[in-house]
C-alpha cells in the first residue's frame, strides 16, 4: 500500500546526516524544478484562460522574449569572439604555388565565422523592425487591443538592452573588423574563379558597413521607430517606468537595475529626437531627474569586462543623432575619464567596497542572526501539532521578510562588486608599483593596470570578505529552500487573497462604487486570483472559530494555502492594476503612481501601489533556487575576453587572475579572520565555469578556466600546507622556549605566535571544484606525511655535516618538530613520528640495530671526536683542540632550507639557535643526554659495542710500539737518586730515558693512549647519565612492579608475592567477569594478560648494570692477551725494583717526556692531548695491576720527591735558588699525580681490584698475578671478542 | 476606447480558477516533496561521501603502518640464521 508521500519524506528526516563539514564554500548544488517564474515556464499561455483579451499582447510579449534570447546568445557570441587572424598560418617561401590553396582554406575557415557575424546583422536587423513594430501597435492612441502589460514593457526595456549591448560590443571588439578585413581579402583571392559573386559581393559591402559604423544598431533601430512618427509615447512610457523604478529601487535585482541603467540613456536619445518631443517628454519626468540617475551611477557594468557610462553613450550618440544634440544639459555631463577632480574624489566612496564594508560586514550578522532564529521558529512550528492559527502566520510571515530582505542584501552586495569592477575597469592604476622585485619590467598590460595592481591590499580583504558574505548566506538561504518554500508560498497566497478578498472589497464598496469602469476591473482581479474556497478542508468546528475570529478584524477570513499564485495571474494582476491607475491611456502625463488628479483617493492608489511593487517581488522568491543562483553568482570576476583582445595575448597568467588573487592575499596575509574564507575565490571559479557552459557556451573557455582552477589548486594546496606546517610549527617551538625565559625578556612578545584557526579547513573533505569534489584534508595530510619526512631528513642532513657537539642543537629541532607533530596531530591523522623517525633513520630492520643516528655518530666519533678532542678532567668536557687537527675531517657543507625546517619563523629560530650556541663548542653531560634519548635502548648497545671494539683495536695497534719503546729501554732502571737534586735527577732521566730510535713512536703511543682513555672517560660519563634514567625510570615503575628500594641499594621485592599491577588488573577482571552482565568479558581478561606481559618486561628491564664497570672489565679482558708482554711476573713473587719492561715503566717514561714538553711554552702538548692519556694510561697500569709499582717507581713521582727533599734541606740551609728553572715542571709534575690519584681512586671504587689480588696470594706465599674478577657483569665472557 | 477588465464569463473564470487552485495545491505539494527528496539525496551523498573519506583516511593510515610491519617481518624472515640458535 502506498504510503502518503509527507510521511515518506519525514521518515527520511530520521538518518543522521550530521559529517561536521563546516561550511566554507558557496552553495554547490542547485536542485530546483522549476523553469523560473519570471519567465512564465509555459510562455503566458494561460493568460489566456483569464479572458481579458491579451492574446494579442501575449503574442507579442512571446516574441519579444525569444527575441530577447536569442540576442544574448549573439552577445555572448561577439563577446568571446577571438580573432582568427592571429592563428592564420603564414606560407614559407619554398610553398608559395600553393598559395591559391592557402587562401581558399582560409576562407573556409574565416567563412564559417563570418557567417555567424551576418547572422548576428540579420537578427538585428529582424530584431529592430519587430521591436519597433511591437511598439507602433501599442502605443496608438486608438488603441484597440489589450496591453502593453508590464511584463511587456519589462520585455521591451530587455531587448533594448540585448540591441545596446550588442552594439556596444561591438564597437569595442576590435578584432571583429580585422578579421573581416583578411576575409575580404581571401575572398577577392578565391572568388576569381567563381561566377556570379555580385550578389554575395553585395552581402559582403553590406556587412562591412554594418561592422565598421559605430553603434549601427542603434542607428537601424532608430531608422525603424520612425518609420511611422508615433512611438514617442511609448517611449515616454518606458522611459517612466525606468526612472520611477530606478528611483524607487527596492522591488529591483541588480540585474534589472543595471538593465535599466544602460537602457535610459539610450531611450532618451531616442524619445527626444524632436524639440517638441523633448518637451513633452520633460513634462512627464523633469529633465533634473535624469541627470540626477546619470550622474549617481557614471559607469555602468555591461559585461565581466567592459563598463558603460550613460554621458559618454550620449555624447557619441549625439554625433549620430542630430536633433538630440540639442540637449546641452544631458551633454554637459562629464564621462568617467574627464571627471573633475574633485568629483572624481567622491565618487570611489561609493564604488569602492572598503569604503562600506563596515556597514556590510554588521549587515551580514545582523542578517545571518534573524534568519537562523526565523528558521528556529520555523522549526518549532513544524514540530508543533497543533499550533494556533495566528502564530503560525506571524512565523511564516517574519520568514517570509527576513528572506525577502536577504535578497536585497545579496542583489545590493553582488550589484557592489560589479559596480566597482566597473569603476576600477574605468580608472586604471596610473603608476603600478611592481609587487615583486624581481618584476622591473615597466611595461604593464593594460589589464595588469586595471586589476592586478588596481586592488590594494585593503581592497582585497573588503573584496574576499564580501565575496564569502555573499557566499555564506547564499549557500544558508539555498540549504533551507525546501524547508522555507511552503511557508513562503502560504505568506504570498496569504498576501494576495489580502488584497483581493479584503482590500479589494473594501474599494468596492466605497471609493469605487459609483465607478463603473474601474470597478468592473476590480472585480476582475478579484475573479481570475481569489481563492474563496481555501478553507473548505479544515473541520468545521475550527472554521466556526475561525470565522469568529475573522468577524472581529471585518475581514474576509480565509485559510491559508501553501500554493502560490502562477505567473500568469501576476502578469493580469499587474496589468489590470496599471489600467486602473493608468485609466489606459498612454499619454496620461504625470508618472505611474504620480497622483495628477486622477478619481482615485490618494489612501487608495498607496495601497494599489504597494500591491503593485510586491508583485513583482513575488515571481523572485516563487524562483526561490534561481534567484539565489543568480544573486550569489560572481562568475564575471574572471572572465577578461575584451582585455585578452587589446592585449594581444593568448592568457594572463594567474597572478592577474582576480580571483587567485584573492586566495594569494589571504594566505599570504596570515590573517586568521579570513583564512575560513579561502575557498570562497575557488567559487568564483566554480560560477564562470558555470557561466563559460551554460551562458556563454563557449568550450574553449571552460577549458581555459579548468587549466587555472587546476594551476592554482595545486599552488594552493603548497602554499596552504606550508602556512599550516609554519603556524604549527613556530607554535611548538614557542611552546618549548622556557617560559620564564620569555617573560623575563622586554620582548617576550616576538616568540609569541599568534593564534590562526586551520582547523576548520583540515575538516574539510570535499571541495568542489568544477563539479569534482576534492578531499581536501586527504591531501593536507599526505603534504604533510611528505613534509615531516623531508624534515627529519634535513634535520640529519645538517647533523651530519657538523661534529658531535651539535647532537643537543639536533635533539631540540626533532623535539620541536615532534611537538609539532603532536599539536598537528590533534587535527589531522597522519603517520605516527615514531614511525616516520624510524623510517628516516632507517631503522626499521629488526635485526640491524645500528640506524642512521648512531653510525653517523660513531663515524664521527672515531674520525673527528676521538683523534681531534681533547678532554677536561675538571669540567667533564671534551673540548676541540686548538691545534690543527691531527686528522682531517671531510664533511657535506650545511644543507640550507626554509625556517620552517627549523623553529618557524626567523625570531624563534634565533632563539632557539642561540641556546644551541651554547652547546657547540664542547661534548659534556647535555650531549650524553641527548645521545641517550635520541639513540635509545635500541642503538645505544650496538655503539657501546663499537667503543669497546675500539678500545681493544687501540690497545691492539699500540701493543707493537710499546714492545718497540720496551726495546729503547735500558734493561734496568733503578731509583733516582736523592743527592743530585732535582737536577741531577732530571739528567739522570734523560740518560734512561734516551729512546733512540724510537722516540717517533712515543707520539703515536700518547696519542693512542690518549684514545683509549676518552672512551673510557666517554663511557664514565654515558654511564652516570645511564644512571640517572634507569633511576628515574625505577622511580617510575617500582611502585606498579612491588618494588622498593632496599638499605644498600638493593631491590626488594614484595613479599606478598606478584605485583601490584597485575593483582590490580587482575582482581578487577575477576569482579568484572563474575558480573552477569558484563558484555564482552574477554576483552577484560586480554588486559590482564597484558598487565602480566607488561609485568614481566619491566622486571627484565630494572637492573641494567653499569656501563663503565662493563666497560673497564672487557678492557680488562683485552689486556690479557699482552699481560705477558707488558708486566713481567716478577721471579722472586717479590717487586721488582729495576726492571724496565712493565708497562708502567714505558708510560712513566712518555709521561714524564710529555710533561717537559708541556712546559716548553711553545708547543703546549696538553692542548693536544688533554686528560685522557691520563685516563687510559692509569687505567692500563690499573688494570695491569702495576698500579702500586707506578705510584712508587714513576719518575716524576720519584723527582717530586726529591724535590720535596731537596726543598726540605733548603729551607735549612737558607739557599734562595733551589732546583732553579724546574718550578713549572713540578708544578706540572704535581698536577699529573693529582690527576693520576683521581683516576686511581675512580677506578679502585668502580673495578676493585685489590682485594682480589690480595687474596690471591698462593699458599707458598707468592702472589697469584692477574686473576679474573667475579664483580662485573660478565657477559663480556660470552661476548666473542672481534678478530679473537 | 478599448477598457480593459472585460472578462466575458466571470463566473465561469471564478470556478475554472477555484479549481485550478485546489490543483496546483496538489501539484506543488507533489513538486515541493519531490525537491526535499532530491535535497534528500543530495545531502546523503555529501554525507557518506565524507564518511567515506574519513574511512579511506584510516585505511591509509592502517596501509601505510601494515607495509612498515612488512617491511619489518621481512627483514628478520630474510635473516634466518640469526634465530637458528
Amino acid at each position: 500500500m502506498a504510503v502518503p508521500v509527507e510521511e515518506a519524506i519525514a521518515a527520511l528526516s530520521t538518518f543522521s546526516l550530521e559529517d561536521e563539514q563546516p561550511d566554507v564554500q558557496g552553495p554547490g548544488v542547485w536542485v530546483s524544478t522549476e523553469r523560473g517564474a519570471t519567465e512564465s515556464p509555459i510562455e503566458y499561455s494561460d493568460v489566456s484562460a483569464y479572458r481579458l483579451s491579451l492574446s494579442e499582447d501575449t503574442k507579442a510579449l512571446n516574441q519579444l522574449n525569444a527575441l530577447i534570447q536569442e540576442g544574448k546568445e549573439m552577445a555572448s557570441v561577439l563577446y568571446t569572439y577571438r580573432s582568427c587572424v592571429k592563428a592564420l598560418p603564414q606560407l614559407p617561401d619554398s610553398m608559395k604555388q600553393s598559395q591559391a590553396d592557402l587562401y581558399l582554406e582560409t576562407y573556409q575557415v574565416l567563412d564559417l565565422e563570418m557567417s555567424r557575424l551576418r547572422e548576428i546583422q540579420r537578427w538585428q536587423a529582424s530584431a529592430a523592425s519587430k521591436l519597433a513594430a511591437d511598439m507602433q501597435r501599442f502605443s496608438r492612441p486608438e488603441r484597440r487591443i489589450n496591453g502593453p502589460t508590464i511584463t511587456h514593457l519589462w520585455s521591451m526595456l530587455k531587448l533594448l538592452d540585448v540591441l545596446v549591448q550588442l552594439d556596444h560590443l561591438k564597437n569595442a571588439k576590435a578584432s571583429i573588423p580585422n578579421d573581416f578585413s583578411w576575409y575580404k581579402r581571401t575572398f577577392t583571392q578565391v572568388s576569381i574563379q567563381w561566377q556570379d559573386t555580385d550578389s554575395m559581393r553585395e552581402e559582403l559591402d553590406d556587412l562591412q558597413i554594418f561592422l565598421s559604423t559605430r553603434w549601427a544598431i542603434l542607428m537601424n533601430l532608430h531608422v525603424e521607430m520612425f518609420r511611422v512618427n508615433n512611438v514617442e509615447d511609448i517611449l515616454q512610457v518606458l522611459i517612466v517606468f525606468a526612472v520611477e523604478s530606478l528611483e524607487l529601487d527596492f522591488t529591483l535585482l541588480f540585474p534589472e537595475r543595471h538593465i535599466l541603467l544602460r537602457v535610459l540613456p539610450v531611450l532618451v536619445v531616442l524619445a527626444t529626437s524632436s524639440e517638441k518631443d523633448s518637451e513633452s517628454l520633460y513634462k512627464r519626468v523633469k529633465i533634473n531627474r535624469l541627470i540626477n540617475i546619470f550622474k549617481n551611477d557614471p559607469v555602468i557594468p555591461a559585461f565581466p569586462d567592459l563598463h558603460l557610462s550613460p554621458a559618454a553613450i550620449l555624447k557619441e550618440l549625439s554625433m549620430y543623432f542630430q536633433k538630440f544634440s540639442a540637449q546641452t544639459r544631458l551633454l554637459g555631463l562629464p564621462a568617467p575619464h574627464e571627471l573633475p577632480p574633485r568629483e572624481a574624489q567622491e565618487y570611489p566612496r561609493q564604488y569602492l567596497i572598503i569604503n562600506h564594508i563596515g556597514a556590510i560586514r554588521a549587515e551580514h550578522d545582523d542578517f545571518a542572526l534573524r534568519f537562523a532564529s526565523s528558521l528556529n521558529q520555523l522549526l518549532l512550528l513544524k514540530s508543533t501539532d497543533s499550533a494556533d492559527i495566528e502564530w503560525s502566520k506571524e512565523v511564516k510571515g517574519s520568514m517570509y521578510d527576513v528572506i525577502v530582505e536577504g535578497f536585497q542584501l545579496l542583489s545590493r552586495w553582488n550589484a557592489r562588486i560589479w559596480e566597482q569592477c566597473a569603476w576600477k575597469f574605468s580608472r586604471p592604476c596610473k603608476d603600478p608599483v611592481p609587487l615583486e622585485l624581481h618584476e622591473t619590467s615597466t611595461s604593464f598590460s593594460d589589464y595588469e593596470k586595471v586589476v592586478r595592481y588596481n586592488y590594494g591590499a585593503e581592497e582585497r580583504k573588503a573584496l574576499v570578505e564580501l565575496v564569502s558574505y555573499i557566499k555564506s548566506i547564499g549557500s544558508m538561504m539555498q540549504r533551507f529552500d525546501t524547508l522555507v518554500a511552503d511557508a513562503l508560498w502560504e505568506t504570498i497566497h496569504a498576501e494576495v487573497q489580502d488584497f483581493v478578498q479584503n482590500t479589494l472589497a473594501t474599494m468596492l464598496r466605497t471609493t469605487f462604487r459609483k465607478k463603473k469602469d474601474l470597478s468592473r476591473i476590480l472585480s476582475d482581479m478579484r475573479t481570475l486570483s481569489a481563492d474563496w474556497m481555501a478553507n473548505t478542508s479544515k473541520s468545521e468546528s475550527e472554521l466556526q472559530s475561525l470565522q469568529h475570529g475573522g468577524d472581529e478584524s471585518k475581514g474576509n477570513f480565509f485559510y491559508p494555502r501553501p500554493v502560490a499564485p502562477t505567473a500568469a495571474q501576476i502578469h493580469c494582476l499587474q496589468f489590470l492594476i496599471y489600467e486602473v491607475v493608468s485609466g489606459g491611456n498612454l499619454r496620461k502625463p504625470g508618472g505611474l503612481f504620480g497622483n495628477t488628479g486622477s478619481e482615485i483617493p490618494v489612501n487608495d492608489l498607496k495601497q494599489l501601489e504597494s500591491f503593485f511593487y510586491k508583485l513583482s517581488f513575488f515571481l523572485h522568491i516563487l524562483d526561490y533556487t534561481a534567484t539565489v543562483a543568480t544573486l550569489t553568482d560572481l562568475g564575471y570576476l574572471w572572465f577578461r575576453e575584451f582585455y585578452l583582445e587589446s592585449s594581444r595575448v593568448i592568457q594572463f597568467p594567474i597572478e592577474c587572475s582576480l580571483p587567485w588573487m584573492l586566495v594569494e592575499y589571504v594566505l599570504e596575509s596570515r590573517n586568521a579572520g579570513l583564512l575560513e574564507s579561502v575557498l570562497m575565490p575557488f567559487d568564483i571559479y566554480n560560477d564562470s565555469a558555470q557561466q563559460a557552459l551554460v551562458v556563454l557556451k563557449q568550450r574553449f573557455l571552460y577549458d581555459e578556466i579548468e587549466a587555472e582552477v587546476d594551476h592554482c589548486f595545486d599552488i594552493f594546496i603548497s602554499k596552504l600546507c606550508e602556512a599550516i606546517f609554519t603556524y604549527y610549527k613556530s607554535w611548538a617551538a614557542s611552546e618549548l622556549l622556557d617560559p620564564s625565559f620569555v617573560f623575563a625578556l622586554d620582548n617576550g612578545e616576538k616568540y609569541s605566535v599568534q593564534p590562526m584557526r586551520f582547523t576548520a579547513l583540515l575538516k574539510i573533505t570535499r571541495v568542489k571544484l568544477l563539479g569534482r569534489s576534492i578531499d581536501l584534508r586527504c591531501l593536507i595530510a599526505e603534504w604533510m606525511n611528505k613534509v615531516f619526512r623531508e624534515n627529519l631528513e634535513f634535520l640529519f642532513d645538517r647533523f651530519e655535516s657538523q661534529d658531535l657537539c651539535a647532537i643537543v642543537e639536533l635533539e631540540k629541532l626533532l623535539d620541536i618538530l615532534k611537538h609539532t607533530h603532536e599539536l598537528l596531530s590533534k587535527d589531522l591523522s597522519i603517520d605516527s613520528f615514531s614511525l616516520m623517525l624510524n623510517e628516516m633513520q632507517e631503522n626499521i630492520s629488526l635485526v640491524s640495530f645500528s640506524s642512521r643516528l648512531a653510525s653517523q655518530i660513531w663515524l664521527e666519533m672515531q674520525s673527528d671526536f676521538l683523534p681531534n678532542f681533547i678532554l677536561c678532567n675538571t669540567t667533564q668536557r671534551f673540548i676541540r683542540s686548538s691545534k690543527v687537527p691531527l686528522v682531517s675531517v671531510q664533511k657535506p657543507s650545511v644543507p640550507h632550507a626554509k625556517a620552517n625546517f627549523y623553529c618557524g619563523t626567523q625570531d624563534l629560530n634565533s632563539a632557539h639557535q642561540s641556546f644551541a650556541r651554547l652547546h657547540s663548542g664542547f661534548f659534556g653531560m647535555p650531549h650524553m643526554f641527548s645521545m641517550a634519548r635520541l639513540l635509545g635502548s635500541r642503538s645505544l648497545p650496538w655503539l657501546i659495542r663499537a667503543l669497546l671494539d675500539h678500545i681493544s683495536n687501540k690497545i691492539a695497534t699500540i701493543e707493537p710500539m710499546i714492545t718497540g719503546l720496551q726495546e729503547a729501554l735500558p734493561k734496568s732502571i733503578g731509583l733516582l737518586p736523592f743527592d743530585g737534586g732535582v737536577t741531577g735527577c732530571m739528567r739522570l732521566v734523560k740518560e734512561n730515558l734516551n729512546w733512540g730510535k724510537k722516540s717517533e713512536l712515543k707520539a703515536e703511543v700518547l696519542r693512542g693512549i690518549k684514545e683509549i682513555g676518552s672512551v673510557i672517560y666517554w663511557m664514565g660519563l654515558l654511564d652516570i647519565v645511564l644512571r640517572e634514567v634507569d633511576t628515574t625510570h625505577f622511580m617510575q615503575t617500582a611502585p606498579w612492579l612491588g618494588f622498593f628500594p632496599g638499605a644498600d641499594g638493593q631491590i626488594l621485592h614484595n613479599e606478598d608475592g606478584g605485583s601490584p599491577v597485575v593483582n590490580l588488573f587482575a582482581s578487577a577482571t575477576a569482579a568484572i567477569a563474575s558480573d552477569p552482565n558484563c558484555p564482552n568479558p574477554m576483552s577484560f581478561h586480554t588486559i590482564s594478560k597484558q598487565a602480566e606481559a607488561a609485568d614481566l618486561l619491566y622486571k627484565a628491564n630494572m637492573n641494567s648494570g653499569s656501563v663503565l664497570e662493563y666497560t673497564l672489565a672487557f678492557t680488562s679482558a683485552a689486556l690479557d692477551k699482552y699481560c705477558s708482554k707488558w708486566s713481567t711476573g716478577p721471579k722472586t713473587g717479590f717487586i721488582d725494583i729495576t726492571t724496565s719492561k712493565d708497562f708502567y715503566r714505558i708510560y712513566s717514561g712518555l709521561q714524564i717526556g710529555y710533561l717537559e714538553e708541556t712546559t716548553q711554552a711553545l708547543s703546549n702538548n696538553n692542548e693536544v692531548l688533554g686528560d685522557s692519556v691520563a685516563w687510559g694510561a692509569c687505567t692500563v697500569v690499573y688494570l695491569l695491576g702495576q698500579q702500586l709499582h707506578f705510584e712508587l717507581f714513576d719518575f716524576s713521582y720519584q723527582v717530586l720527591n726529591v724535590a720535596e727533599v731537596e726543598a726540605a734541606s733548603i729551607t735549612q740551609t737558607h739557599k734562595v735558588h733551589f732546583a732553579q728553572g724546574w718550578e713549572a715542571l713540578l708544578e706540572a709534575m704535581k698536577k699529573a699525580r693529582r690527576l693520576n690519584n683521581h683516576v686511581f681512586s675512580m677506578l679502585k671504587a668502580r673495578c676493585p681490584l685489590e682485594d682480589k689480588t690480595a687474596c690471591a696470594i698462593k699458599q707458598s706465599g707468592a702472589p697469584l698475578h692477574r686473576i679474573k674478577f667475579e664483580n662485573t657483569v660478565s657477559a663480556f665472557e660470552t661476548l666473542p671478542q672481534k678478530g679473537a | 476606447m478599448a477598457r480593459a477588465g472585460g472578462i466575458t464569463n466571470a463566473v465561469n473564470v471564478g470556478i475554472a480558477v477555484q479549481a485550478d487552485w485546489e490543483n496546483r495545491e496538489f501539484i506543488s505539494h507533489i513538486s515541493l516533496n519531490v525537491r526535499r527528496l532530491f535535497d534528500f539525496l543530495v545531502q546523503f551523498e555529501a554525507t557518506t561521501k565524507s564518511k567515506l573519506a574519513s574511512l579511506n583516511e584510516k585505511l591509509d593510515t592502517l596501509e601505510r603502518r601494515l607495509e612498515l610491519l612488512e617491511a619489518q617481518v621481512g627483514t628478520a624472515s630474510a635473516n634466518q640464521s640469526l634465530f637458528a640458535t
